[in-house]
C-alpha cells in the first residue's frame, strides 16, 4: 500500500471498520446466546423445557465457555501478536532470532487439550448413559414420519401393539402430559425424517424398516414447536410438528375423548351432507375417520392402492388439533377473538393455532375456527404446500400418490366438507 | 530418472522422435508437435504447470457457477416466505452449491496448488506419469461439465450433496438429475483416484537428490497427505455410487427397504468417503499456510516436524470419525460413544497447527501482505469452525445441532474460513511465480478486509440461527421463529462476499494488464525459502536446470542467509548468485499427446448413454477403447524431439560455501540413490 500518510489513514480506518463490524456481529449473537430466551423464538434449543433437553444443555454449557474463551484467547492472542511484531519498516537485512520449535511446548499444547477433551468426554460418556436409559414404564408412541407429515400411534394399554383395541392414532401434534416419561418408537414410512422437539430433547432420524427409540418428559405445560431436519424431498421445509404437553387431568380428558369413535353430525345438517362428501368422493380412499370408513382404508382396495407412503393422516379427531397440513397453517385462530378483533387472527401462524376447549372435545371458545384456510386447503392442496400430489409417481407398474391431489371440488361441496370436519373433534 | 535419461536403451527402448523407423502400425499417431502459442498447446499439454493452471481456471469457473447458486439461496431467505425459487428449484439449487463448491472448486483447486508447486517443491521436472495428469484434468473437467449439463436437461439433482438413500431413489426423485449427480462424481472421481496414484508416486519416486521426506516443504507433505486421502476415499464413494446406479437405472434394491435395502448402507459408505474428504479439502491449505506464514514472518515454522507430524495424524485420524455425521441417525448407543470420544481427539492434532503456526508469528517480525493477511485470517476464521466442531463432538448436543445452521456455520468456517482463504492467500502468493507479475497489492488488502467482512457477516449469524432452530435446506421459514434479522444480516453478508470475489476477479485482469509496464519481480519477490523461488517466474518450462540438490528444509532460505550459533540470520548471497536464469535449452521434457483429453470426454458420451440410451454407451465406449489403443501405442516423443543433452543435478559444491556443518551435503549422499 502506498506510503503516503491520507492514504495510510483512510486504511487504518477503514480495517478498523470492518473488525468493529466483525466484533458486534459475534458480541449480538454472544447477547442472544447467553440471555436471548425464547420469546420469538419457538424453535429454540438454548431454553430447555424437558428434563433430557435440559440434561444435553448442561452438558454442552461449559463445552461453549470453553469455546468461547479459546475463540477469544486466539483471537486475541493473534491479533495481539500481530500489533507486537510487527515490521516497524527498519533495517530489512535486520532479522528476528531463528527459532524453530520448542518440543516442551509443543508437547505441552498437544497435552493440555487432550486432557481437556478427556474431561469433557467423561462428561459426554455419562450423559449418554442416562439419554438411551430403557424406559419401559413411560407412555409408549410410535411416531412415524412420512413424505410431509408426522403420525403419532399411542399405545394407550402399554401392551407392546401401538393399533390395539383402545389404542389411539393422531397427527401432525403430539400430545403429552407433564411429568411423565414418554418413550417414542420413531419409524418413517417412505424416506428419511428426524423427529426434533428442541424444547424436550434433540433430534432422532426415522429411518424406513428400523424404529428407534427415543425419549421426551415436559418439564412445563406448553405447545413445543418441531420441525423435520433430514431432508426429505420436496416440502420438506412444510413438514413441521409440535407437541402439547398437557398437565396430567387434561392429558387424561384428551386421551379419553381420542378414543371415541368420531361424531356422528345431526342428520339434515351441513355436516351430514359433508359425511356423504367424505365417503363418496376420493377423500375416504386415503383418510380413515373412526367408525366412518375403517374397513374402506384397512381393507385389499385400501390406501396401497394409492398411496407412495401409506395411509394418509387420520381424521377422526382433527378439529381438536390447532394446526393441519403439516403444522404449516392454523386449524384455529392463536389469539382469542374479541370483540375488537373477532376473527382472533385466524391466519397469523407465527404463533400456533388454539383449539381451546375443543382439544378435549368440547368447545373452542373464544378461539376461532380457521375455516378460511381449511377452504383453501381444499379448493387446491397443491397451491397450498408443494408435493408431487398431482403425477403420479409409478411404482412396480403402478401410479401412486404423493400429497393430496385438486379433487376438482365445488365450492358448495367444501362448505359441506368444513362443516363436518369442524364438528369432529 | 526417465526424464533425464540420456539415451533409450534396452528392450523397453521405443523409436524417439518417430523418425528412426517407417513403420507405421494402424492407429498409430505421431504426437503433437509442442506449439509455441496457440490453444493447441493447451488442449494436449502434458505439463504440470499448464495443467495446475487449468484446474485452477476451471475451478475458479465452476466457483462462479456455485457463488451464484449460493446467492440464489441466500436472496430467497432473505424474508419469510420467499418466493424468488420454487421448492423444487430451492433443493436442485442448494443441491447443486454443495456438490459444486466440494468436488468442483475446493477439491481441484487444491489438486491446482499440487500440480503446479509440488513438482517444484521436490525439485522435480514433471510429475511421474504426465500423460495420466492430463488425463485427471480433462477427467475433472469433463464429469464437471457433464454434471452441470443437468440443469439443460430437466433439473439439477435434488438429493442434497449427501445424497440419502432412499430418497435419492427413482421413486422419490424421478428426473434424472439425480443420475447427472451420480455419474458426474464417478467420472470425477476417476479423475481424483487417478492424480491421486499419479502425485503420490511423484512425491516418493522423483525428488531431487538431498530431498529427503523430512526436508519436504509442509506444502508437499499436505499434499502427500491429501492424495492418500483420496486414494483410499474415493473408491468408497464410487461403489456407493455403484449401487446407487444400479438402484437408480437398473432396479437393483441396494437401498430399497420394502425389499430387504438399507438405507443406513448408503450413510456409513457415503460419510466414510465423506469425512476424509472434509481433511482433504483443508489440508493443502494448511500447507499453503505453513508456507506463507514464515516468509512473512522472516522466521523458520515453528515446529516443523510437529506441524508435519499432525498433518500425518489427521490424515489417520480422519478414518476413524465418519460416524459423526450420524449421531442422530439411530446407529445405537456404543457407536455414539465411540465417535464422539474420537472426534473430541481429532481436535488435537488440528489445535497443535493452530498454536504452531501463532507461535511462528511470534517473535517475528511480520510483513502484512496480502498472503499474509490471508493467512492470519485462515488461522483465525478455522479456529472459530474448529471450536463450534467441537460443541458437536459432543454427541448428546449434536442432537440438538446437526442439521440446523449451526453446522451450515461450522462447516462453512472450515470450509471458506479455512480451505478457501488458504487458497485466496496462495493465490496472491505464487501468482509472481505463475504469470511472471504480481497481482496488485492494495486491491488485494481491499479483497481480503471486504472478504473477511462478508465471510463473518454470512456464516457467523448461522451459528445463532442454528441454536435458535433454524433447519438446514428448508426453501421457506415462518415469520415468528425469529429467524428474520439474522437471515437478513446474512444475506447482505453473502452479497459483500460476491463483490469480493469481484473484486479479486477485477485484479486479475488490471494487474495483467498493469504487469506490461512493469519489470519483472524476478524469482524471489517475497524473500521466500523454498526452492521453487530460486528459478525463474514465470517457471520455464523444464522447471530447473541444473537440478538442485538439497541439503535441509527451506534450502534455498540458507543458500541466500546463513545463521550464526545465536540463530541471528546473515546474508550470505544475493538473489542473482543463488537464482537460476532459466536459459538452457534442449533440456528434454515429455511430449505432448491427443489422446488424454479423447479418453476423458469419452466417458460422459457413456454417462449420457446410461441415462438415455445404450446405443450411445456403445459410441462412448468406441471412443474410450480407441483413445486407450492410441495412447498405448503412440511413440514416445514428438517428431524432432529427441532427448538433447544431458542434464546433471548440481553438485552440493555449488551450495554457498559457508554454510554451517548442518547443511553439509556429505551425509545425504545414500539419498541420491532413491531418486529415480
Amino acid at each position: 500500500m502506498s506510503s503516503s500518510p491520507v492514504r495510510t489513514w483512510i486504511a487504518r480506518v477503514l480495517i478498523t471498520l470492518v473488525i468493529a463490524t466483525i466484533t458486534l456481529v459475534f458480541v449480538l449473537m454472544f447477547i442472544q446466546f447467553v440471555w436471548g430466551g425464547d420469546v420469538g423464538h419457538q424453535l429454540t434449543t438454548l431454553v430447555p423445557r424437558g428434563s433430557f433437553a435440559q440434561s444435553i444443555q448442561t452438558l454442552v454449557n461449559p463445552v461453549f465457555a470453553i469455546a468461547w474463551f479459546v475463540l477469544l484467547a486466539v483471537c486475541g492472542g493473534v491479533g495481539f501478536i500481530a500489533w507486537k511484531f510487527r515490521d516497524r519498516g527498519d533495517d530489512d537485512d535486520e532479522f528476528p532470532v531463528q527459532l524453530h520449535g520448542k518440543t516442551s511446548f509443543e508437547i505441552g499444547w498437544t497435552l493440555l487439550p487432550a486432557l481437556v477433551l478427556a474431561a469433557v468426554g467423561v462428561f459426554t460418556v455419562l450423559t449418554l448413559i442416562d439419554l438411551n436409559k430403557p424406559a419401559p414404564q413411560a407412555l409408549q408412541i410410535e411416531v412415524y414420519g412420512q413424505q410431509w407429515w408426522w403420525g403419532f400411534h399411542y399405545d394407550v394399554d402399554n401392551d407392546g401393539n401401538f393399533t390395539g383395541a383402545g389404542d389411539v392414532t393422531t397427527a401432525t401434534e403430539l400430545v403429552i402430559p407433564v411429568g411423565r416419561e414418554v418413550q417414542l418408537s420413531v419409524t418413517s414410512n417412505d424416506v428419511i425424517h428426524s423427529f426434533w422437539i428442541p424444547a424436550l430433547n434433540g433430534k432422532r432420524d426415522a429411518v424406513p424398516g428400523q424404529h428407534h427409540p427415543w425419549k421426551l418428559k415436559a418439564t412445563e405445560a406448553g405447545v413445543f414447536r418441531g420441525q423435520c431436519t433430514e431432508f426429505c424431498g420436496l416440502s420438506h421445509a412444510n413438514m413441521r410438528m409440535l407437541v402439547r404437553a398437557l398437565p396430567p387431568d387434561e392429558y387424561a380428558a384428551w386421551l379419553a375423548n381420542q378414543q371415541k369413535t368420531a361424531v356422528e353430525p345431526a342428520a339434515g345438517s351441513q355436516a351430514a351432507e359433508g359425511k356423504k362428501i367424505f365417503l363418496a368422493q376420493l377423500c375416504s380412499s386415503c383418510h380413515l375417520i373412526n367408525g366412518v370408513n375403517n374397513e374402506k382404508v384397512e381393507g385389499e382396495k385400501g390406501v396401497s392402492s394409492q398411496l407412495v407412503s401409506g395411509v394418509a393422516p387420520d381424521l377422526t379427531h382433527i378439529a381438536t388439533r390447532g394446526t393441519f397440513v403439516g403444522s404449516i397453517y392454523n386449524l384455529y385462530s392463536p389469539d382469542p377473538a374479541t370483540p375488537d378483533n373477532p376473527s382472533g387472527n385466524a391466519g397469523d401462524v407465527a404463533l400456533p393455532g388454539n383449539p381451546g376447549g375443543a382439544l378435549t372435545g368440547g368447545d373452542s371458545s373464544p378461539y376461532i375456527f380457521n375455516s378460511p384456510a381449511l377452504e383453501a386447503w381444499l379448493r387446491n392442496p397443491p397451491a397450498m404446500k408443494p408435493a408431487y400430489a398431482q403425477t403420479p409417481t409409478i411404482v412396480n407398474g403402478v401410479p401412486l400418490l404423493r400429497g393430496m391431489p385438486n379433487l376438482g371440488l365445488s365450492e358448495t361441496q367444501i362448505d359441506q366438507l368444513v362443516a363436518y370436519l369442524e364438528t369432529l373433534k | 530418472m526417465a526424464l533425464v535419461e540420456p539415451t533409450p536403451s534396452g528392450p523397453l527402448a521405443l523409436p524417439s522422435g518417430g523418425d528412426t523407423s517407417d513403420f507405421k502400425p494402424l492407429g498409430v499417431f505421431a504426437r503433437p508437435v509442442d506449439p509455441k502459442r496457440s490453444w493447441r498447446k493447451w488442449l494436449f499439454t502434458v505439463d504440470h504447470k499448464k495443467i495446475g493452471i487449468m484446474y485452477g481456471t476451471a475451478a475458479m469457473f465452476f466457483f462462479l457457477i456455485g457463488g451464484s447458486e449460493a446467492l440464489l439461496i441466500r436472496a430467497q431467505l432473505w424474508a419469510p416466505r420467499g418466493k424468488l425459487l420454487s421448492a423444487e428449484l430451492y433443493n436442485q439449487v442448494f443441491t447443486m452449491h454443495g456438490t459444486t463448491m466440494v468436488f468442483l472448486v475446493v477439491m481441484p483447486i487444491g489438486a491446482a496448488f499440487a500440480n503446479y508447486l509440488m513438482p517444484l517443491q521436490i525439485g522435480a521436472r514433471d510429475v511421474a506419469f504426465p500423460r495420466i495428469n492430463a488425463f485427471s484434468f480433462w477427467c475433472f473437467l469433463s464429469g464437471g461439465l457433464f454434471l452441470n449439463s443437468s440443469w439443460l436437461f430437466g433439473g439439477g439433482a435434488d438429493g442434497g450433496w449427501f445424497m440419502y438413500a432412499p430418497n435419492s431413489g427413482v421413486i422419490f426423485s424421478p428426473g434424472h438429475g439425480i443420475d447427472f449427480w451420480n455419474l458426474g462424481l464417478i467420472i470425477t472421481g476417476i479423475a481424483s483416484l487417478t492424480g491421486a496414484v499419479n502425485l503420490i508416486v511423484t512425491v516418493l519416486n522423483m525428488r531431487c537428490p538431498g530431498m529427503t521426506l523430512m526436508r519436504m516443504p509442509v506444502f508437499t507433505w499436505m499434499t502427500l497427505v491429501t492424495q492418500f486421502l483420496l486414494l483410499f476415499a474415493i473408491p468408497v464413494l464410487t461403489a456407493a455410487q455403484f449401487l446407487l446406479m444400479f438402484d437408480r437405472l437398473f432396479d437393483a434394491n441396494f437401498f430399497n427397504v420394502k425389499n430387504g435395502g438399507n438405507p443406513l448402507l448408503w450413510e456409513h459408505l457415503f460419510w466414510i468417503f465423506g469425512h476424509p474428504e472434509v481433511y482433504l479439502m483443508i489440508l493443502p491449505a494448511f500447507g499453503l499456510v505453513s508456507e506463507m506464514l514464515p516468509v512473512f514472518s522472516r522466521k523458520p515454522i515453528f515446529g516443523y516436524p510437529f506441524i508435519v507430524f499432525s498433518g500425518v495424524a489427521i490424515g489417520f485420524m480422519g478414518w476413524g470419525v465418519w460416524a459423526h455425521h450420524m449421531f442422530v441417525s439411530g446407529i445405537g448407543p456404543i457407536s455414539v460413544t465411540t465417535f464422539s470420544l474420537t472426534t473430541m481427539f481429532i481436535a488435537v492434532p488440528t489445535g497443535v497447527k493452530i498454536l504452531n503456526w501463532t507461535a511462528t508469528m511470534w517473535g517475528g517480525k511480520l510483513k502484512f501482505s496480502t498472503p499474509m493477511l490471508f493467512s492470519i485470517g485462515l488461522v483465525t476464521m478455522f479456529t472459530i469452525g474448529g471450536l463450534s466442531g467441537v460443541t458437536h463432538a459432543v454427541a448428546p448436543a449434536d442432537t440438538q445441532q446437526t442439521d440446523t445452521y449451526y453446522i451450515v456455520a461450522h462447516f462453512h468456517y472450515v470450509l471458506f474460513g479455512g480451505a478457501f482463504l488458504g487458497f485466496m492467500g496462495g493465490m496472491y502468493f505464487y501468482w509472481p511465480k505463475l504469470f511472471g507479475h504480481m497481482l496488485n497489492e492494495t486491491l488485494g488488502k481491499t479483497n481480503f478486509w471486504l472478504m473477511l467482512l462478508g465471510f463473518n457477516l454470512t456464516f457467523g449469524p448461522m451459528h445463532i440461527l442454528g441454536l435458535q432452530g433454524m433447519s438446514r435446506r428448508i426453501y421457506t421459514y415462518d415469520a415468528g421463529y425469529g429467524f428474520e434479522l439474522w437471515n437478513k444480516v446474512a444475506t447482505i453478508g453473502a452479497f459483500t462476499l460476491a463483490s469480493s470475489v469481484a473484486l479479486f476477479l477485477f485484479n486479475v485482469f488490471y494487474s495483467r494488464a498493469k504487469a506490461k509496464h512493469l519489470p519483472n519481480p524476478g524469482p524471489d519477490p517475497w524473500d521466500a525459502r523454498t526452492i521453487e523461488w530460486m528459478i525463474p517466474s514465470p517457471v520455464p518450462e523444464y522447471n530447473y536446470d541444473p537440478i538442485p540438490t538439497v541439503t535441509r528444509v527451506d534450502d534455498f532460505w540458507y543458500r541466500k542467509y546463513a545463521e550464526t550459533p545465536d540463530h541471528r540470520l546473515v546474508r550470505t548471497h544475493t538473489i542473482e548468485e543463488v537464482a537460476q536464469t532459466g536459459d538452457s535449452t534442449g533440456v528434454h521434457l515429455p511430449s505432448p499427446s491427443y489422446w488424454p483429453i479423447v479418453l476423458a470426454f469419452g466417458l460422459p458420451i457413456i454417462a449420457y448413454g446410461l441415462i438415455y440410451s445404450l446405443w450411445l454407451c456403445a459410441v462412448g465406449g468406441v471412443v474410450v477403447v480407441a483413445a486407450i489403443y492410441g495412447w498405448a501405442l503412440e511413440p514416445p516423443d514428438a517428431p524432432g524431439g529427441d532427448h538433447g543433452e544431458h542434464h546433471e543435478p548440481d553438485a552440493g559444491g555449488e551450495l554457498p560455501a559457508d554454510a554451517d556443518a548442518s547443511t553439509s551435503a556429505s551425509a545425504d549422499e545414500k539419498e541420491v540413490e532413491t531418486v529415480g
